[in-house]
């Protein structure tokens, strides 16, 4: 029972931090109908980041989350204003290539800097745990985390539901045509997005720093699981991608466990497949016809 | 008598140290493993300085094999029929010594590899090849042995990368812990690069077992041991083989790397001739601490040089003189032997050390401690 519980929990937290990148995603996509690959890699811009005040400035990964945000959403509002938003009504496969080229950008141009070796974040609470009881423990700087993701998702639907910018915002989602009929600049909008979604993923960088390692290519892996997640939820649905995310984490944490750590990636994507088999527009998603 | 004063005589006209000794290099100097080989270039061009003093001709041939076993290969092959060398030492990878090593027996070239792990390498029955470094089941052994000599443990996990290293490592060390009746608890192989091993070492966690033995990079490794610490995975000791563990930035990690028991090839710290005083030039003209692959090079061409030199630059000659040498120098005794298996190994003496107070302390064998081993591995804080 106590490993139950144990990869249960850890689950949950992991699972917080994956909903967070794939919030980043499906907000994008709901504005723009674009599928950013190069979504990992701007995590992985918001690590180095992390590392650079932290070990330069000797800022705490936490703390930097506070320059980490603006900065990663001024970085998305560029990329969106000088690259994205020239391929908006471009083909498909054309956006697509975009974003991978920024990403391979992005991620070579870290591997120039900082070279392709591994970087560990040490914080004073990098090792340090929190009894729970039952013999359950949990790491603190997961904890952490896990609770500024949730702050984050807070705000964030607070800013969605109840500003006018958000509802704009949404309304950009639901219908860009009408929206724009409605008076509301969309391209503007879209800069909105593309720069919140990069400043989520880039706080998630911020947010695993100081549990995980940081290297050029870390992005790839991060990039397949947010698809996965925004999928999963429902495309453009930010509920959707919530749950997903935390759904996501369980199922692999449980199946490292109980099938194989080996295999835990099968099962996530079996999951994904069978969730596209019976519903296919995600669990929270809206088929678009 | 007169017989061997002739002998003497003829030896003293035909001085070999008037003949050059040309001598290959095959090591990777570029690519993704050329960080590890620049110390084994450093350890031979230091073994060529010294040799030089002692009055040696020393011609060295230098091959990049950029860590491509094509490469290495074709660089063998020219060693062999254009520069004409008498010997060889490298490569460093066991990808590249594997391929490299049947060529020096087709063109009957003496290779001698410093620093390369694969068992198979000397287990082909070659003549013409030798090895320096112990090889892969070595670590997984003398780490095991050093467990059953400090305790009484009844029981053992494995957790590893599931990469050919660490599937290789495991499988040894799997059939050593069996014939050593040590009950294999847990097998967990992980897939590098995930954030979580949480839940599988709670599982193992809740095996009790008493050792726990890993393989694992460096970033792994310090992911792997601060999850061990937050789940509460607390066995008589953790054995730690292969690169993450024996490295300064996992040392640094205090709050996790205290008492943990790994081992090497080589440290500064050892009694073996030369030793400290290699390690103290090393660093002087190198600006850095020498790993065990520069003491492997630096050790195998001394030796290869000398040989060459005692043989006349004759390859067939060169070969029986690594074959029925034996030398005492900066890697402790060092002699080619036919033993389980293995042609032309030389059954180096694996050093077990542990992590005490922030450094790597040898804790066996007997004779090349620093420190008295910690055993069982502290409660966690």
């Amino acid at each position: 029972m106590a490993v139950f519980m144990q990869s249960f929990l850890s689950g949950i937290l992991i699972g917080g931090v994956y909903a967070l990148i794939g919030i980043g995603l499906t907000l994008i996509f709901g504005v723009m109908r674009i599928i950013n690959f190069g979504h990992g890699d701007i995590l992985m811009v918001g690590m180095y980041l992390t590392y650079v005040l932290f070990t330069w400035l000797h800022i705490d990964p936490f703390v930097s989350v506070l320059i980490t945000f603006p900065l990663m959403f001024l970085f998305g509002g560029f990329l969106q204003k000088v690259f994205i938003n020239r391929v908006l009504h471009a083909v498909a496969q054309n956006q697509i290539l975009l974003t991978i080229g920024l990403g391979l950008v992005m991620s070579n141009t870290a591997m120039l800097i900082f070279t392709s070796d591994y970087k560990i974040l040490t914080t004073s609470y990098s090792s340090s745990t929190l009894q729970v009881g039952g013999g359950v423990t949990v790491s603190t700087p997961l904890l952490i985390s896990f609770a500024i993701t949730a702050a984050v998702t807070a705000a964030l639907y607070w800013f969605l539901l109840k500003t006018d910018t958000g509802q704009a915002i949404r309304a950009t989602a639901q219908d860009r045509e009408a929206a724009q009929l409605m008076g509301i600049n969309v391209k503007r909008m879209s800069i909105l997005a593309f720069g919140l979604g990069s400043a989520l993923a880039g706080t998630a960088g911020a947010l695993i720093s100081p549990t995980y390692y940081i290297f050029p290519q870390v992005g790839g892996g991060f990039t397949l699981k947010a698809f996965v997640i925004t999928v999963l939820g429902g495309m453009g649905s930010v509920v959707g991608a919530t749950l997903g995310g935390i759904l996501i984490g369980i199922t692999e944490s449980l199946s490292a466990v109980y099938i194989s750590s080996g295999w835990k990636d099968v099962v996530v994507f079996v999951l994904f497949l069978l969730v596209l088999l019976f519903r296919p527009s995600g669990l929270m998603g809206k088929s678009r016809t | 008598m007169r017989k061997h004063l002739l002998a003497l005589g003829v030896a003293a006209v035909l001085s070999p140290s008037l003949l050059a000794q040309k001598i290959g290099v095959i090591n990777t100097m570029s690519g993704a493993e050329a960080p590890i080989g620049e110390n084994i270039t450093n350890g031979i061009k230091l073994a060529e300085e010294d040799l030089k003093k002692k009055g040696f001709n020393l011609h060295l041939v230098w091959e990049d094999d950029t860590g491509k076993p094509q490469i290495s290969m074709s660089a063998m092959e020219k060693l062999a029929t254009r520069d004409n060398v008498t010997g060889v030492v490298g490569p460093y990878t066991s990808a590249c010594s594997n391929a490299v090593a049947k060529l020096a027996e087709k063109y009957k070239v003496p290779l001698l590899i410093p620093a390369a792990a694969k068992e198979e390498i000397t287990r082909l029955g070659l003549k013409h090849v030798f090895r320096m470094n112990a090889p892969a089941d070595k670590y997984a052994s003398s780490l095991i042995d050093a467990a059953l000599s400090l305790g009484k443990p009844k029981s053992i996990a494995f957790v590893y990368e599931n990469t050919d290293f660490g599937t290789s490592t495991s499988k040894t060390a799997k059939d050593y812990a069996a014939r050593k009746g040590l009950q294999v608890l847990g097998d967990v192989a992980y897939p590098k690069g995930s954030a979580d091993y949480r839940s599988s070492l709670a599982q193992i966690k809740s095996k009790n077992p008493d050792l726990v033995f890993m393989v694992s990079y460096v970033a792994d490794a310090i992911l792997l041991m601060r999850q061990s610490k937050e789940v509460g995975l607390q066995p008589q000791a953790f054995l730690g083989a292969g690169a993450g563990f024996t490295t300064t930035e996992f040392a640094r990690e205090k709050a996790i790397s205290e008492g943990v028991i790994s081992c090497t090839q080589w440290t500064d710290d050892v009694n073996w001739p030369g030793a400290k005083d290699f390690g103290a030039r090393y660093k002087a003209k190198f600006g850095k601490e020498p790993t065990y692959h520069a003491a492997c090079a630096y050790a195998s061409m001394v030796i290869m040089a000398e040989t060459a030199r005692n043989a006349g630059g004759d390859r067939a000659k060169t070969r029986d003189g690594l074959k029925s040498g034996k030398w005492n120098g900066i890697m402790g005794e060092v002699q080619f032997a036919d033993y389980d298996g293995f042609n032309n190994q030389n059954n180096h003496t694996m050093l077990v050390q542990q992590i005490i107070a922030g450094n790597y302390e040898t804790i066996l064998p007997a004779p090349f401690a620093t420190k008295k081993p910690v055993f069982p591995f502290p409660k966690w804080k």
